[in-house]
Order: structure tokens, then sequence, then C-alpha cells
């Protein structure tokens, strides 16, 4: 098998691979990459690089992980997952990702393709038109600072006091759509004035709004599906991918560089510039994780107003209340975040960037509907494929820190794929075979083809196999909007 | 022509990348502001109806460099706006380099602007200012 490393590689499994600690001068911990062999051999060297700079940051717990849809990312590789000891261990706006809390939210409907297919030009209009997407786009609520402040410490909880969602709704949020700990004085002037105009936009690059359809023959485990919500028949579906917008950005890039200045005081050295990071029990720490949480709360209230602003469109298209049409939230999860749970070895600061969160049946975090099924996973693919829908296994528990895939992983640069195929001809040959996307850039379109991405199917049954994750359903996009 | 610009196609697999060069550091300075809001926005097709003063002093090239590129992502997102040009000059005075600019552009609209990628920051990933002969060179990878 070759490989794009020199590092020897060992398999543990067939879908689980080990590079020793003796791979890498200053390895604490081995290095694990969870991938079927072709999966494997089509990652790119940075992959090898950087999960391995990551086993040796100081406070590192078991093994440094990359999940199947792992690339090359800033410090972290995307896919990386990675435990610290709370009191040894370290906080890196790397290992987070700078869209902060960057997540997947799925919201069901009693509508079928039969419904929707004659209104849905005007529908994915209506949708164009209600969620503002791409370039400096902002979105319809006006805040102060006050109001931002709000938005930063109760995150969706706040959208639904505001009437931007559904009291239940948030029971089907990661956290409740509110994670403890933010604290406004530690964000900048400069991220508020990024991120105040930004509530309800998706942004640009790989965050989209899909219609998408589940029928009967792409459900694998019809039991759990129900219990989610999703029925099948031809259901229709809407898919949110997008996350903090310019805030979360502005918080990672204003705390690198504060963690730049201080890590010699506390004599760390990293492999990596953007691996830059401080104990998470110094006051950089502390400050970094209350604003990331700050921006992650954002994130989630970013989502529910979308959310309120998709249940306006459909109501509208289809002349009945987003309740009649059964618009429940099935889920919302992250994607890009680190968070402070409990395994064996007692609490650890647990980063996910580019990886979900997937915990097994009767974990108390889950909600309480699906305590029997375990935490629904959303992971979207290319616009031209397929997404789905898992729920976590208590061996992800046991053996990623609770962590799965997110996504079908990039294989093409956005340059190369722009050389590739214009934004106005793939929208021809989506419409074509079913799709009707709106984009408000085309090169920006082109960039998102399908062929740049990984077979996400390959990716789902490697989680699926090695047992971190259990496939539930596959969804086909019939809509997409992008900015 | 004093300055130059291209694009990275292998450099950042998710993100966007440029390199730019010019005679001088204020050259360079012009290369890498026409990369960065050609990446945002055809700057022909926006109008210069919003205006913007920036000064900034750091000790090297480099961090000016990175602190200017990432003040133009802010306004971007502060102000709603995309850009049509940047006049600036870069001086050195002693051990400090001073940026005095003025960016100009227009609130984004979708129905009159050719639109790009929604950069979200500059980065330090493979970040790199430095001087070749009697050229000045950088490479530059940002964050969409």
């Amino acid at each position: 098998m070759t490989l794009k490393t020199e590092m020897r590689v060992n398999r543990i499994s067939d879908e689980v691979w080990e590079i020793p600690m003796t791979e890498k001068p200053g390895m604490l911990v081995p290095a694990r990459i969870y991938a079927t062999p072709g999966i494997l051999q089509s990652m790119d060297r940075g992959v090898f690089d950087q999960v391995t700079n990551v086993a040796c940051l100081p406070g590192i717990t078991r093994h440094a992980l990359c999940m199947p849809d792992g690339h090359w990312g800033y410090g972290f590789p995307i896919g990386g997952v990675a435990a610290f000891d709370l009191e040894a261990g370290v906080i890196s706006p790397g290992g987070v990702g700078y869209d902060v809390n960057c997540g997947m939210r799925l919201i069901r409907t009693d509508l079928t393709l039969e419904d929707v297919q004659p209104k849905l030009e005007r529908l994915m209009t209506e949708l164009f038109r209600r969620v503002p997407a791409g370039v400096g786009a902002a979105g319809f609520i006006r805040l102060d600072r006050k109001s931002f402040d709000a938005v930063m410490m109760r995150g969706a909880r706040w959208c639904v006091e505001e009437g931007y969602g559904w009291h239940r709704d948030l029971a089907h949020i990661e956290e409740g759509g509110c994670i403890a700990g933010a604290d406004p004085s530690t964000v900048s002037d400069h991220a508020v004035g990024r991120g105040i105009s930004q509530l309800g936009t998706l942004g640009s690059g790989n965050h989209y709004l899909e219609v998408q359809v589940v029928s009967n023959n792409r459900i694998f485990d019809p039991e759990t599906a129900t219990t989610l919500g999703l029925i099948g028949q031809d259901q229709i579906v809407v898919m949110v991918h997008c996350g903090s917008r310019g805030f979360g950005h502005q918080v990672a890039s204003d705390y690198l560089k504060t963690f730049e200045k201080a890590m010699p005081r506390y004599g760390i050295a990293v492999k990596d510039q953007q691996l830059a990071c401080a104990p998470f029990r110094s006051p950089e720490g502390r400050d970094y994780f209350a604003a990331m949480n700050c921006a992650a709360n954002t994130a989630f209230a970013n989502r529910q107003v979308i959310t309120h602003q998709i249940r306006g469109a459909f109501a509208q298209v289809f002349g009945r209340s987003a309740e009649e049409l059964g618009m429940e939230l099935v889920y919302d999860v992250a994607h890009n975040i680190a968070k402070v749970e409990r395994y064996p070895e007692g609490a650890l600061l647990v980063h996910r960037k580019g990886s979900t969160r997937a915990f097994g049946p009767g974990s108390p975090d889950v909600p309480r509907d699906y305590q029997q099924i375990g935490q629904p996973v959303i992971c979207g693919g290319s616009m031209e494929t397929g997404s789905y829908v898992l729920v976590g296994t208590d061996r992800a528990v046991r053996e990623t820190f609770g962590s799965t895939m997110h996504g079908a992983g990039r294989t093409m640069s956005r340059a190369q794929a722009k050389k590739s195929i214009r934004g106005e001809q793939l929208q021809r040959d989506m419409k074509r075979r079913g799709i009707l996307v709106k984009a408000v850039s085309m090169s920006g379109l082109a960039e998102e083809a399908g062929f740049a991405y990984k077979d996400i199917s390959e990716v789902v049954e490697t989680v699926d196999r090695a047992g971190i994750t259990k496939k539930v359903a596959e969804l086909r996009p019939i809509g997409n909007i992008k900015g | 022509m004093a300055y130059s610009f291209h694009f990275l196609d292998d450099i950042a697999l998710a993100d966007l990348a440029f390199e730019a060069e010019g005679d001088s550091v204020e050259e360079l300075f012009r290369a890498a502001t026409q990369a960065l809001l050609e990446t945002l926005a055809d700057p022909a097709t926006v109008a210069a109806t919003w205006e913007r003063r920036v000064t900034n002093v750091e000790g090297n090239p480099a961090d000016l460099l990175f602190e200017w590129l990432s003040n133009i992502v802010y306004w971007k997102d502060a102000a709603g706006v995309v850009f049509h040009d940047a006049e600036l000059s870069v001086r050195q005075e002693g051990s400090s380099w001073n940026l005095a600019a003025v960016l100009r552009g227009a609130s984004v609209d979708q129905t009159v602007q050719t639109l790009r990628s929604d950069v979200k920051g500059i980065t330090k990933h493979l970040y790199d200012v430095r001087q070749e002969g009697t050229r000045w060179c950088a490479r530059v990878v940002v964050d969409v």
C-alpha cells in the first residue's frame, strides 16, 4: 500500500491505523487514523504530518485521532480529535477550527417529493431571498451590543425567547443550544464588529442550505429513523451547514496571537505555528474557552434564525403553518468545538475539528427523545451526492472520545475545481439531474463541485464498520443554496 | 509592470492561496491587496461609494501586510462592503514600517457585483514575506 508519508503506519484493524510514537520526535501518544485502505491511500500528506504534530501537544491523552473524512487543515487536520488533561493539557484554536461551532442542522417535514416538486423553483427562490448567503451578507435582525452579548451567552435560547423558533427546538440541539461559560468580556470589539450583523446568514465556501429527500430504499435502520421523525416515502427534509461566520474566525485569530505570545512563558513549543495553544487552566486558556463558547452559542443562534426563515419560506410557499407542515428540528450538532467531557481518565477537554460528537444510547447528553437510539450525527456530502444521518455508539465513547466523521472531506483544491468546471455549467448539469441550485457566486459554486470531494458513502461505511457510528438514512439533494 | 500576483492550485485544499510580488514593499502590498480584493469580488463591478482610511505601524513588512489584509477582511464584514480599489503607501521610518491607505468600495449588492469567495480570515499557514534580489514576494493562504 502506497501512502503519502514516509512514516510507519501499522494496521490495527480494517478501519483503524496507527502511527507509533517513534515516528516523530516529541510524540507523547500514538496517532490513529480511521480509514479503509483506499481512503488511507487517498489521504494527503498533511493528515499524517498534522495528526502526529497534534500527538506532541502537552497533556494529550490516549491517541491523537483523525476521522476518515480527514484532510489537511490549519494546525489540526480536518477530521482531527484530541483530548487533553484539564490540569496538564492545553487548549488550541487550531484544534477547534476558525469557524467555531461550524455544524449541521436537520429539519424534517411531513411533505413529500410529490408535494414539493411542482413548487421547488418557487421554494428555492423564497429560501434564497430569506436566508442571506455569500460575501458580506447581513441578516435581517438588527442587534445592539447588549443584545449581541445576550446572543453570545444564550445562543439558540435567545432566539426562541425572541420568537425565532419553538421551545421544543432546544431539546434537539447539542447542549440545548446554549453552552455555559460564555463570557462576552473575553471577546474583542473587532470580533463583535464582524459578527453583529451576520445572525441568520449562511456565508460561503462549503456552507449551504439543502432541500433533500428521504426515500424508503435509502433508510438503513427504519426503527431508528422513525424515532428521528424520518419516515421515508420520499419525505422532504432540510439540512443547514454553517457556523459562527466572521465572528468565530476573529475570536480564533485574536487568541492565536495571544497564545503565540504566551507560549514561551509556559515553556510550550509547537511543531506548527497554527497549533499555538495555552494551558487550559491558564488565564489565556480560560479566556479563549469563554470566548470560544460565545462563538459557539452565536453559531447555534445563527442556525436557529436560519431555521426560523426556512419555516417561514415553507409556510409561505405551501400555505400552511410550519407546525402544520411538521417542521420539527431533528437535531443540531457542532463539528468544530472544544468541550469538557467525562471519560474513564476523568474530565478531559475534547477538541473536535471537522469531527462530530457521537454519544451512544443512554448518555445523559443525548436528548430524552433519543435516549434509546443514541445521539444523531448529521453528515453533509457534496451538493451533488447524498448526505447521511447516523447515530452515536458506546464504542465511539470508548475508542474516539465519542467522536466520528463530519462530512465527505475534500480531495481537490478550490483552485483546481474552478479550472475543471464553470459554475454556470455545473448549475445546468445539476438541474438536468434534478438538483436546483441557487448560488450567489458562480466561481464559489464551481469550487464545491462533487468531484472535489471524497465519496461520502465510503467514509460513512468506514465509521459504520468501525462501529463508532451507525448509519440510519441517506438523504438525496433536490435543491441547494450556496453563498 | 511593477507588481503581479497569481493564485496557487495546491497549497490549501479547502481554502485559497496566492503569491504576490513587487519591485518594492509598497508594490508588494499593492499586489497582495489586489489579489485579496479580487478573491472577494470582481473590483470592476464594484462602485467606489464607501471609503475608509486605514493607518498602521508594525516592526516589519510581514506583520504590516498581515494586519493590513486582515483589516480588509474586517471591513468587509463590519461595513458589509466589497472593494473597488485601495490607494496605499508604505514607508519605513527607522525600525518601523508605516501603512497609510484608503479603501474604497460599496455595500454588497448581488444584483450588480460579481461576488466571489467570502474570505473569513488571513492565516499564518505557510505565510511568507521575503526579498528575492530586487523583488519583494509574499505567499498568503486565506481561509474561506
